[in-house]
């Protein structure tokens, strides 16, 4: 007996180009066509559906959003690595931390979270930019601090040993500098750096978790937002918006925004990016 | 280096939930939560509505300070509240807010009542068939989150008897992505209602495209 | 001749491909936009626009909302023009106190539509 072949209709490409558009922002255009039938169609076979439209109504209708969830990951891309979205690190040097110093008395602490900050990539990235490319950082102390909800990644992310994969768009004098080649191929990165994040363990979902989060000038969430439910991703706006000093700035995904999520954020363009800014004071 | 990491004291402040610590504190249960919300202060205010999402019974304080709040950041804390405690009560509040002359309190109101689709769904029928054709466009709109073996009967209801031709526009939009064949007809029909309405045949069209091909 | 760009802002899908079908007929450069915030990211990132069609009800930032924010930042001051579903008096003095230009009630038949967008797009000054 042979399984009919589910085929994508241009019909059904549509429907689902903008309901996705309208839940997650993200705009497939034709040119990605055959990106978003293969995983259609793979998302189709795997919930037992044999047509996209017992899928899409399915998926649409699910009280859990769980197919949703899965869904937008096969579309989005998820690896984590070193200096990933490296412009929003440019942008943060070269201009949201011009601004926030503005706001500092000398002496004060710069206190930047990441979150969810998975094998330790992004928080590390942060620390090696202000390192590397930050004068101020001979003015101002900085406190990281790096969150996930995995206890078993922050083990690994505490430990800041990271595959060749994850270095790769390093720039090679700052992998020789940092890092520490060892004998199974794998990167060390150096004491300085990993004493330089402090990692804690935190459900974003838990009032009685996330509530002394306070006093953030930065906050990268890049990359999670756009899996959580309307009303979480809400939440979740919410409680970074608590975190956050007055004038402070959140840091999205590239193709994460705001507009998906809340208006209490003003919209602030830089050269480099777009992030969101609290009212000032 | 001048990357600190704290390693005396906690990573994280200690909660700090008072706003002036040289006032009087006041408790935050229940009537303590709610005086809050009159505070002079705003962050006082959206703390308060915050932490208010756990009683049931603040539904009618959130929506009567909703009435009067000016503050973007207190208004969004007590949509979200209403949203969690989510009972009639709330629900009750957020439908007044439908027919409030303030844009952003209309919209604000339609997206909770999008994230109550259980408790919208016993007065859905009364919001379609309300006198003003506003309330009606709001009630097709929250019908896109709602998870009832009725909406496209509703929808399909709405194209055959609304006379405002917005409110069908509305309904001919959502048909697109949730219509099935019993849709086709009154599609067909609606082109009809409105013969010299061009959206309404470009919408109409649309929606008759997406299910036949889809 | 410059193409002219206009933003479209409506959060019904299909009343921006209405928009966008007849704009493009008649020649514009057409980008979309569900709500006030995505059109002031895609202000920032896309733009300038030369002519807004800006929609009310939108959720999260709704039309006036948007043409405040809009009117804040934008040093161009591209024209506006708003669209409703009804047509209150009170919704207009709000529109032109926010900073739309015209007002328009939904649905806009495709000649008005485009003799609007004429008329605004000559009342914009000069890039």
């Amino acid at each position: 007996m042979t399984v009919a072949k589910i085929v994508i209709s241009d019909e059904a490409f549509q429907k689902f180009r903008e309901f996705f558009y309208r839940k997650t922002g993200i705009q497939f255009d034709d040119s990605k066509r055959y990106f978003v039938d293969k995983r259609l169609i793979e998302r189709i076979g795997a919930t037992g559906h044999t047509s996209f439209r017992s899928y899409f109504t399915f998926m649409r209708f699910q009280a859990s959003g769980e197919e949703l969830q899965a869904l937008t990951n096969v579309m989005t891309v998820n690896e984590t690595y070193f200096f990933r979205e490296e412009h929003q690190f440019q942008c943060l040097v070269k201009a949201m931390l011009p601004e926030i110093v503005k706001t500092k008395k000398p002496g004060a602490t710069i206190r930047i979270w990441s979150i969810p900050c998975s094998s330790g990539e992004e928080p590390y990235s942060i620390a090696l930019y202000l390192t590397e490319y930050w004068p101020g950082i001979h003015e101002w102390d900085v406190e990281l601090i790096a969150s996930d909800i995995d206890t078993e990644i922050l083990k690994k992310a505490r430990a800041g040993k990271f595959s060749p994969r994850s270095v790769q768009h390093l720039p090679g004098n700052l992998l020789q500098q940092h890092f520490k080649r060892l004998s199974d191929g794998d990167y060390q990165i150096s004491e300085d750096l990993r004493q330089a994040v402090e990692f804690t363990r935190i459900n974003l979902h838990d009032p009685a978790d996330t509530r002394p989060y306070r006093g953030f000038d930065v906050i990268f969430c890049r990359n999670l937002l756009i899996y959580f439910d309307d009303l979480s991703r809400r939440r979740a706006a919410e409680v970074f918006y608590d975190a956050l000093n007055p004038g402070g700035f959140i840091c999205l995904g590239h193709s994460e925004s705001m507009s998906r999520i809340t208006s209490l954020y003003k919209v602030r363009k830089f050269p480099e990016v777009i992030v969101y800014q609290k009212q000032e004071a | 280096m001048v990357i600190v990491k704290r390693k005396d004291a906690q990573a994280v402040q200690k909660d700090t939930q008072t706003v002036q610590k040289d006032r009087r504190s006041r408790q935050r249960d229940l009537a303590g939560l709610i005086a809050e919300l009159s505070d002079s202060i705003p962050i006082a205010r959206r703390w308060a509505a915050r932490d208010l999402a756990k009683y049931a019974e603040a539904a009618p304080a959130l929506v009567e300070r909703l009435e009067k709040e000016t503050d973007a950041t207190v208004r969004q804390a007590i949509f979200t509240s209403l949203t969690l405690i989510g009972n009639h009560l709330a629900v009750d509040g957020l439908v007044r807010c439908l027919r409030s002359d303030d844009a952003a309190l209309r919209n604000e109101a339609v997206e909770a009542m999008k994230n109550l689709p259980d408790a919208v769904s016993p007065i859905m029928a009364g919001l379609l068939d309300d006198p003003d054709p506003d309330v009606r466009i709001f009630a097709v709109n929250i019908l896109e989150s709602m998870r009832h073996p009725d909406v496209e009967e509703w929808l399909i209801e709405v194209i055959r008897q609304d006379e405002h031709i917005n409110v069908c526009a509305a309904a001919a939009d959502l048909l697109n992505e949730v219509g099935t064949e019993a849709a086709l007809e009154p599609l067909e029909a609606l082109k009809q209602r409105f013969p010299d309405e061009p959206y309404i045949a470009f919408a109409a069209d649309l929606a008759l495209k997406r299910i036949r091909g889809g | 001749m410059n193409q002219k760009r206009i933003l479209v802002i409506d959060d019904a899908a299909a009343v921006r491909m209405y928009h966008r079908f007849y704009l493009e007929g008649a020649g514009y450069a057409v980008d979309e936009a569900i709500n006030g915030i995505e059109a002031l990211e895609k202000t920032f990132t896309n733009g300038p626009f030369d002519l807004y069609l800006v929609d009310i009800n939108m959720p999260k930032l709704d039309g006036y909302g948007f043409l405040r924010e809009l009117r804040r930042q934008d040093i161009r001051q591209a024209p506006a023009l708003m669209i409703s579903t009804e047509a209150q008096s009170h919704d207009k003095t709000l529109a032109f106190e926010a900073g739309a230009n015209f007002y328009l009630v939904k649905p806009i038949k495709p000649d008005e539509l485009l003799a609007y967008c004429r008329l605004l797009l000559g009342l914009g000054g000069a890039a």
